[in-house]
């Protein structure tokens, strides 16, 4: 794995299978779409609420890849074009769905959460749902940058990369998004 | 006081995403032959035009249908009267029918 979290595996025939897939080689542009489907499907699973829509953020990516084809010049490797893809891609939908999402209910957060190390705390799949619910209730450039920052462990330089957003814009983003995460999941005893 | 409340939803909050980073979302169903119904959508969007006129062809069809009952079944009443024929100026045969009592 790369620093973007991308498979560095085999890049030049990654380039290979492109520059086929641009002449017309359908077979090519399916090798690229195996080869990188588990990259995509995984990041983008974290911004989708349910495998249809993970089904239609991961089709939308490689749609979107195979239009702009053209436009990769092969400087980087194609894995973090494709990843700098997957990530406008969710975010346009979380921008999309922002206004279905305000009334989530938050009851299940008032759900306390253990320490692991005692083996009382909640199940990782229940913290999962927690957060999912508190961050539905971000902005949208915040839960994405919040979502690569903190549970794709990613650093502030790779998410100014993948965003094209500057890195004081990605901090600024972060911290709020944390400041508002803080507030949802401990109540409203705050204000 | 404040701030150690600040403290405590900071360690909550890291400890939500530590243990959310335990459990990557489960992709095995939508990654199960996702390349063929990804190319199969890349086909679809290729098609020429022509190829979405085919699909309409069956509603052009019963809109034709429809049009065709629609005139079969249509027939105008002829006005009687021998001046509205006149004044409308579009029925000259048979108000010439009408006088010569043809």
């Amino acid at each position: 794995m790369c620093a973007l979290g991308v498979s560095m595996a085999e890049p030049s025939e990654d380039a290979d299978l492109v520059r086929s897939a641009i002449a017309g080689d359908d077979e090519a542009f399916a090798e690229l779409v195996r080869r990188h489907k588990g990259t995509v499907l995984r990041s983008a699973a974290r911004f989708a609420r349910n495998p249809a829509e993970l089904e239609d953020l991961g089709q939308e990516t490689f749609l979107r890849v195979y239009r702009d084809l053209r436009s990769f010049r092969g400087e980087a490797p194609f894995g973090h074009w494709l990843s700098r893809i997957t990530v406008h891609v969710c975010y346009d939908a979380l921008r999309k769905r922002r206004r279905e999402e305000k009334d989530v209910s938050l009851e299940v957060l008032a759900t306390p959460v253990a320490d692991s190390s005692t083996g009382n705390g909640p199940s990782a799949q229940l913290a999962r749902m927690i957060l999912d619910q508190a961050m539905s209730r971000l902005k949208p450039e915040d839960r994405l940058v919040i979502t690569l920052f903190e549970l794709e462990d990613r650093s502030v330089r790779e998410v100014a990369e993948l965003t094209g957003w500057s890195e004081s814009r990605v901090k600024v983003r972060a911290f709020r998004a944390r400041q508002a995460l803080k507030r949802h999941i401990g109540g409203d005893d705050e204000r | 006081m404040n701030d150690k409340r600040h403290d405590r939803r900071d360690v909550e909050l890291d400890r939500y995403f530590a243990l959310a980073r335990l459990a990557p979302p489960d992709i095995s169903g939508v990654e199960r032959n996702f390349e063929t119904r990804v190319m199969a959508r890349i086909r679809e969007s290729r098609e020429p035009w022509y190829a979405w006129a085919w699909r309409l062809a069956p509603v052009f069809l019963a809109l034709v249908f429809l049009l065709a009952g629609w005139s079969i079944s249509y027939s105008p009443a002829h006005p009687a009267d021998p001046v509205t024929m006149l004044a409308s100026g579009t029925q000259e045969v048979a108000l010439l029918e009408n006088l010569t009592g043809d």
